[in-house]
């Protein structure tokens, strides 16, 4: 199978993101994304009919932590990131169309 | 052709019961707390914070799945879910995809009184979003705000497949759920809360090979609001097709003041979540003991308990299913039996007089004053006639506000009961002289006027006498008058 991304499909990718890019930027990435799928493609030549997918090259049981409070202590620091902070609300500009789930 | 099919899914949100958030360490307890003072880097979404996952998590939502009779997965891996909104501080939410925690799982269930059983698609778990406020005196013209003291708290999300016929199935399949989620300590599954958010998928067809047009409705905080949107939401669709006009693929909100489901505003454009595995949490595997483990923690569940207190107590139907809906009341209840050995009165006595006083003082069986012990004390003085039912009840509701033992109560209170027939049968004939047209008027055929009668001799008992001798001294009296 041969899969190429078009120029539509990286402008939605892009819209998605919220990210907005000049043509030329977006034909550049357009190049390198493209280059990244064609390597896939390679890789699916290779016979790995016994290697099960993998989303990490980790092996080791990842650390947890148990069920216990710790408060952090640098709480109100955190405001100052913020542009406004009205009665301890983190203000951002108004949001209507979504519901809050 | 006037048949229609109708076709519901449920996707249930529920909080999982831990003490800390699911990535972090900060305290999932944010009801009535100060907005954003149970916040940290990570919740918060700052750059560099890594998460760590709370393995009580993992646990509480596998032992829902294994509830759920759900097949469990290997292997855990997070998600991320892709999306912007000011709730979500990351810009994703860490959710799961293709690995859940749980697949192809059933619950079943009565309704209508026959037995329904309902697949499970997927058991999965996510961290919720923050809260918007979107009015309050201080905010400034057209912004909102955001709370992030309940973002990242552990939801476990249990997705149904097609298989609910009608919005009495859909209701009944929820307090299932409910009771299942609880019983098993995952959830307090607090509607009204927002600890268990359910969101429906509805479909009407006149034909029953195909399904119609898939419609999500949301926003519905209760058991009766589900019913009811879901009630509307068929009403609506049967009306278009009827009228031949085509039924949207969207999503609506159930508007509570209006009664009616509304259209989500905005562009409806297809999701796009584009979900990757997580690359700051590693996959987890689940090693066969630690299932094991889980599994010997899931107590019998409330359907079972119930076929075994049917044939166990012989007690009827639907009193067993109340009884075992909530765990603490079917602990009590077979508790007390321990003790007093006669469960169908037991099982009258909880389903009037516990649940009333319960109900009235707006709490638990586990928060109440009284242990099975005192409910056994007291029901075997009933039990022995030794007081009528009528001042049992009148204990009872002193046990619950005072707490205290049976016989305390009864010496406080100067209760004592007559069961001496001779004193009872002076203030009968007393009654009789003192009503001589209730007499006449039970001579006459009046039973009402008996009931008067024995009325009287337990007020002027003050509830003492047993109603049960009274009647009967009184019967005696009365026809031997005659
Ligand atoms: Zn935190």
């Amino acid at each position: 199978m041969s899969k190429k991304l078009s120029l539509e499909e990286m402008k939605k990718v892009a819209q998605l993101a919220k990210l907005h890019f000049e043509e030329r930027e977006l034909l550049q990435f357009l190049q390198d994304v493209n280059g990244i799928i064609a390597h896939f493609e390679k890789l699916d030549r290779l016979n790995l009919e016994e290697v099960s997918p993998t989303s990490h090259i980790s092996w080791s049981q990842p650390p947890t932590h148990g069920d216990e409070v710790l408060e952090w202590q640098e709480k109100e620091s955190i405001f100052q990131y913020a542009p406004q902070v009205i009665a301890r609300y983190f203000i951002v500009p108004k949001v209507v169309e979504k519901e809050e789930k | 052709m006037k048949d229609f099919y109708v076709t519901i899914g449920l996707e249930v949100h529920c909080q999982l019961l831990t003490q800390a958030k699911m990535f972090c360490r900060c305290s999932t307890d944010y009801i009535g707390k100060e907005p954003n003072t149970l916040i940290c880097p990570v919740c918060t979404g700052l750059p560099g914070a890594l998460p760590v996952l709370n393995r009580r998590v993992l646990e509480l939502a596998i032992r829902t799945a294994l509830a759920l009779r759900c097949e469990i997965l290997p292997q855990v891996v997070f998600h991320r879910k892709n999306y912007f909104y000011p709730d979500l501080p990351k810009g994703y939410q860490i959710s799961q995809y293709d690995f859940p925690i749980g697949v192809r799982g059933i619950v079943e269930f009565v309704s209508g009184g026959s037995k329904k059983r309902v697949r499970i698609k997927r058991v999965h778990v996510e961290e919720d979003a923050g809260k918007l406020i979107h009015e309050g005196p201080s905010l400034p013209w057209n912004s909102s705000g955001v709370d992030f003291n309940r973002c990242g708290i552990p939801l476990v999300e249990i997705v149904t497949e097609p298989d609910l016929r009608s919005p009495e199935e859909a209701r009944d399949y929820l307090i299932m759920l409910r009771s299942i989620v609880r019983y098993i300590g995952a959830s307090d599954g607090n509607m009204e809360e927002g600890s268990l958010r359910c969101d429906a998928n509805v479909s009407v067809s006149r034909d029953v090979e195909t399904l119609g047009t898939k419609v999500e409705v949301k926003n519905m905080n209760s058991f009766r609001s589900v019913f009811r949107a879901l009630q509307y939401e068929i009403d609506r669709q049967k009306a278009l097709l009827e009228k031949e006009l085509p039924i949207l693929q969207e999503t609506r909100h159930w508007d509570e003041t209006r009664d009616i489901t509304v259209a989500a505003r905005g562009k409806e454009e297809a999701e796009d979540y584009r979900y990757f595995p997580d690359p700051d949490l590693l996959p987890f595997s689940i090693e066969p003991k630690d299932l094991e483990e889980i599994a010997k923690t899931i107590p019998e569940l409330p359907l079972e308990r119930k076929e075994r207190f049917m044939v166990e107590y012989e007690l009827p139907e639907g009193e067993a299913g109340v009884l075992v809906q909530e765990k603490e009341v079917a602990d009590f209840f077979e508790e007390c039996l321990k003790e007093f050995h006669k469960p169908r009165m037991l099982c009258n006595w909880m389903l009037t007089e516990v649940l009333k006083n319960l109900n009235e003082l707006e709490i638990n069986i586990t928060e109440s004053k009284i242990s099975p012990s005192n409910l056994a004390e007291l029901l075997k003085l009933v039990d022995k006639r030794e007081i009528s039912g009528t001042i049992a009840k009148g204990i009872l509701e002193e046990m619950f506000k005072t707490g205290g033992r049976v016989k305390e109560i009864i010496a406080r209170k100067g209760i004592s009961f007559i069961t001496n027939e001779r004193e009872l049968e002076k203030i009968v004939r007393e009654t009789i002289e003192k009503n001589p047209q209730s007499v006449a008027d039970y001579l006459s055929g009046k039973e009402k006027a008996l009931h008067f009668l024995i009325g009287q001799v337990m007020k002027v008992t003050r509830g003492q006498a047993d109603p049960e001798l009274a009647k009967n001294l009184l019967l005696k009296e009365l026809n031997s008058g005659e």
